[in-house]
């Protein structure tokens, strides 16, 4: 059975945001920002965050698409936008969550539109976005 | 403590609009996936299909580009004064390890903007499509704010 609006997605947990797979990333993208590997340059920027490498965009984008992967298969997004309004730092626990919130349709073929976020314990959610899923593997 | 950087003059930003990249092809290699995949705390997807995660750096480097140039375009104070606004993924198809993808990449909006605080900064957005032959696979919508003298 499909599921409906108001549905919960199963939630998908991260126990410990890596630092050495940032470093990876890194080298992968070829991203020359130190905030990812240099912890130094994260403590001197005036934010607060103290000694701890910020997490790449897409990999904090990577836990939301696991947490739909796990409920909906490995072939089910269709469209993801993502928001960053805080960062992910090395160390957090972070859990990626969703709920279904309407029946759509994406150029004719009916998907679910969710609403995804992921959260840490004490500052809420850290990202935010819309996750468009084929229904169909559901039936 | 900040320092004062010279603001580009925003006929500058503003004309990036419309930039073409040269564009090229890109294939996902078997190791890249895997290195990717582990990454993300997931197993591999199987079938060859590589972590949707890909749709970020395949389509830049396949379009001839790169981050650091991408920073460079919008004239970035420095690495660390690029916000993300937002990734907006869309797959018409998944992407699959070892398939060569052709790309083409442009920016579609460049703009300066005052935050609620009173602060500079512009919004630049890259559009990339991938595509096999002459069907569309999957577009990456990428948005960064080149925030303006914050650091």
């Amino acid at each position: 059975m499909n599921p409906q609006p108001g549905d919960q997605i199963p939630e998908w947990v991260m126990p410990s945001v890596s630092a050495e797979k940032m470093r990876t990333m890194a080298a992968l993208l070829r991203d020359p920002n130190p905030l990812h590997w240099d912890r130094d340059a994260v403590a001197a920027l005036p934010m607060g965050l103290g000694h701890r490498t910020i997490n790449q965009g897409p990999l904090g984008l990577s836990y939301m698409v696991n947490m739909l992967h796990a409920w909906a298969g490995p072939e089910c997004i269709k469209r993801i936008r993502m928001t960053f309004p805080q960062v992910v730092l090395d160390g957090d626990t972070v859990i990626a969550r969703g709920t279904v919130t309407a029946n759509a349709e994406i150029a004719g073929q009916p998907v679910l539109e969710c609403t995804i976020w992921l959260e840490h314990e004490e500052r809420g959610h850290l990202l935010e976005g819309t996750a468009w899923i084929d229904a169909s593997g559901f039936v | 403590m900040s320092s004062s950087h010279q603001i580009p003059p925003v006929a500058e930003i503003e004309a990036l609009r419309g930039h073409t990249f040269k564009g090229g092809q890109y294939r996902i290699e078997p190791w890249e996936n895997f290195l990717l995949t582990g990454c993300t705390g997931a197993e591999l997807m199987g079938n060859a299909l590589a972590h949707p995660i890909a749709l970020f750096h395949m389509p830049i480097m396949g379009a001839g580009t790169s981050i650091a140039e991408m920073f460079a375009l919008g004239q970035a104070e420095s690495d660390l004064s690029i916000k993300i606004e937002s990734y907006d993924w869309e797959f018409l198809q998944s992407l699959r390890e070892s398939v060569t993808y052709d790309i083409a990449a442009s920016i579609t909006s460049a703009e300066r903007h005052t935050n609620t605080q009173g602060q500079t900064y512009d919004r630049i957005q890259f559009c990339f499509e991938v595509s096999q032959g002459q069907q569309l696979v999957a577009r990456s919508t990428i948005t960064w704010h080149y925030t303006r003298n914050t650091l």
